[in-house]
């Protein structure tokens, strides 16, 4: 009896599975030919990530683009930033780039580096008719590589200083206290708020130098050098950033966690009272309804010395590129111009729902921009954030940026545990050049 | 006596800690499929009341009931085809005689000490050659033989006595027959234990279901969570939702099959 009941499960799934993989192969077939054939070009396949942003943001794209062209179709498939490289890598080292799909959303610190390594596998959109001069300058600097513009840049990963008015009012300061200030005043005004409220000021994930790297582009340094070399060993403002860095981990402004989730519950948790990061981070910091109100948004400090020190940088950002293989690629490029690259109504639309803030500087003037926040007591922040977007200063990313990265991280920490600041960039240098060498 | 009875308790006692210590993970995963993300941060371990809201935004915002389909039918089918195969195999190895048939064997075994990520490249293109890509059979077809489940199956053939297969042999049961009505019937534990193995291999499997497929509907649960966790604000609460739905069909079939694993892993026939 028992043999039977499994002889009979056994058979079942074995019919389910081929009925199953029958059809959906079938199905499937259908749908890859139609989007690789000339034939039936109505349809763009798009890769981008984040359900809550990105996605969105592309979907009331094909809306503003089907009022025209009412027969485009677009298909977006969610795909992590991560899984995105993979793809790419997998498809152009294999020489399979008809498995990739139109338009790709790309990191920008990862930019450079794909089109140095796969130059023909992206749309060259310098001769589109797209205006590039109308987003922010450092942004297109990021998708320019030899004079040639590949993406239409997207969100932007402006920085400001996020900081609880409820416990720097405690201490006895307003938000005024904490713009356009240096780091220096920052870290006196925080040793004066830990001694008086008993928070510290700052998060980081140890290890992990997003705030380093914000500080250095703030000041238009970055960690590669114009010709592409790294930029550690004997740079007095990534010596200049780094001892601040320090100096608030050792004063206990900066509370160093382990991992991201523990950096978003330090900020949630009301565990520090401000927040440096990329704009996006706004929504995260929103999702704790219960501190409403509570929190105001102004520029990031400067550095003391570095000679072009600013009070804006960037962490993060990404923009859309166009997949030179693709049978689409006229369609493509011609949906983006009237989209990301001329449509101030889409960055209208998307800017309530996602919080997605533009580099298409005209986008700035409208009203969606002016709109007061409650949960920042009334401020105009998004106006802010594209205020500070027009002075990020443009700056070299360089090829080998997440390499950079983890060898800067590494050094961090050799630094926290005593070892001579030019000592450990000189490693640092030493650790990008041998990977850039491979 | 009372000293005895003390190390007993310690013994419970030290047993219960670490169960704890492996089951706390899970049951936070659970809990906090049910509370808001926020909450899920602040490192709440009670059950709250956002189930509904968690599973609306996922399935707002995910194709997941159909992520989840696609994933059960690839790995039913996957399981299936591979046990048969790798078993089939694995008895042929064992019980017919070649000269050549343990070199053979030592080159799959070799086969073993390859990375995937070595092999995918060659694998995509060649699939790429026959019109595989984006196709359910194209993100099956390498499942279905691995050396490992050969491996397996050859090892646990070693305890199926020669004295049965002769003994139907002389009763005139084809070959076919003997593997159908004799090796499948006795080695069933082995089969529930292999096909444990290859079900939960099938379900986590990640980078080849990534590359091979390309359309939002193909996507199978490990890669829609990959997705869940690269957003620039993650739900934590739907993301654990996500994952504890996407843990219950390897929950069933281990539990359905839990009996036959233990027998199997630790050998059941007697010749």
């Amino acid at each position: 009896m028992k043999k039977k009941i499994l002889a009979a499960i056994l058979t079942a799934a074995m019919t389910i599975g081929m009925v199953g993989c029958g059809s959906t192969s079938s199905s499937d077939n259908g749908n890859n030919s139609a989007s690789n054939t000339e034939a039936s070009s109505n349809e763009l396949t798009v890769w981008c990530w984040d359900a809550t942003f990105n996605i969105p943001a592309m979907e009331e794209a094909e809306k503003i683009y089907q009022k025209d062209h009412p027969d485009v179709n677009v298909n977006v498939v969610e795909t992590s930033w991560e899984d995105i490289q993979t793809k790419l890598t997998t498809a152009a080292t294999s020489g399979q780039t008809d498995t990739l799909p139109d338009i790709i959303l790309m990191n920008d610190t990862a930019l450079l580096n794909n089109v140095k390594n796969y130059p023909d596998l992206f749309a060259d959109l310098s001769d589109s008719g797209i205006d590039f001069s109308k987003f922010a300058s450092y942004k297109t600097a990021i998708g320019t590589v030899d004079g040639k513009n590949y993406n239409v840049p997207f969100d932007s990963g402006v920085t400001a200083l996020y900081i609880r008015t409820d416990v720097i009012g405690e201490a006895g300061y307003s938000i005024d206290d904490f713009t356009d200030i240096t780091w220096s005043k920052f870290i006196e005004l925080g040793e004066d708020v830990l001694a008086k409220t008993g928070k510290p000021l700052l998060s980081a994930q140890a290890g992990g130098p997003d705030l380093l790297i914000a500080m250095l582009r703030s000041a238009g340094d970055s960690m590669f050098d114009e010709d592409g070399n790294p930029n550690f060993a004997g740079n007095d403002v990534v010596a200049e950033a780094v001892e601040d860095y320090e100096t608030m981990v050792d004063k206990g402004i900066l509370v160093e966690v382990n991992d991201w989730d523990q950096y978003i519950g330090t900020i949630n948790n009301g565990t520090v009272a401000s927040v440096i990061n990329g704009c996006w981070i706004t929504s995260t910091i929103q999702a704790q309804e219960d501190q409403s109100g509570d929190w105001g948004v102004t520029t990031m400090p400067r550095l003391d010395n570095a000679p072009n020190a600013t009070n804006y940088s960037n962490n993060g950002g990404a923009g859309w590129m166009v997949m030179n293989d693709s049978p689409n690629k006229d369609l493509a490029i011609d949906f983006l111009k009237n989209t990301f690259a001329s449509s101030t109504e889409l960055y209208d639309t998307i800017l309530p729902t996602t919080g997605a803030v533009a580099t298409y500087l005209p986008a700035a003037e409208s009203d969606a921009y002016s709109q007061e926040n409650e949960f920042f007591g009334g401020d105009k922040i998004y106006e802010k954030f594209a205020n500070y977007g027009a002075e990020v200063p443009a700056i070299t990313l360089g090829q080998y940026w997440e390499e950079a990265k983890s060898a800067l991280g590494t050094a961090l920490t050799q630094i926290q545990q005593g070892q001579d600041i030019q000592e450990a960039l000189k490693e640092a240098d030493d650790t990008v050049s041998f990977a850039m060498s491979e | 006596m009372s000293k005895r009875k003390f190390v007993y308790f310690g013994k419970y006692v030290f047993l219960i800690l670490v169960a704890i210590i492996s089951i706390f993970p899970m049951y936070w995963m659970i809990v906090s499929g049910t509370n808001k993300s926020v909450d899920v941060i602040a490192g709440k371990i009670l059950p709250g009341n956002y189930l509904m809201e968690n599973l609306k935004s996922l399935l707002d915002t995910t194709v997941l009931s159909q992520a989840m389909w696609n994933s059960i039918r690839n790995a039913v089918v996957s399981m299936v085809l591979n046990v048969f195969v790798c078993s089939l195999a694995g008895y042929g190895f064992e019980k017919f005689h070649d000269k050549y048939k343990d070199k053979i064997m030592s080159i799959l075994l070799l086969s073993m000490m390859v990375p995937t990520a070595a092999t995918v490249i060659p694998l995509f293109r060649m699939f790429g050659k026959m019109g595989l890509l984006n196709t359910t059979v194209g993100c099956i077809l390498p499942t279905v033989s691995t050396a490992f489940m050969i491996f397996m199956f050859r090892q646990a053939a070693k305890s199926f006595p020669d004295e049965i297969i002769e003994a139907a042999r002389i009763d005139g049961v084809g070959e076919w027959g003997i593997y159908f009505k004799m090796f499948l019937p006795i080695m069933k534990s082995t089969y529930a234990a292999a096909a444990i193995v290859s079900f939960m291999n099938a379900w986590n499997s990640y980078m080849w279901p990534l590359i091979v497929l390309q359309n939002e509907n193909s996507k199978t649960m490990p890669i829609l969570v990959s997705g869940l966790t690269a957003r620039y604000t993650i739900d934590y609460g739907s993301m654990m939702l996500a994952v504890t739905i996407s843990t219950i069909p390897m929950l069933i079939i281990f539990f359905v099959l839990q009996k036959n694993f233990v027998e199997g892993i630790t050998g059941s026939v007697k010749s």
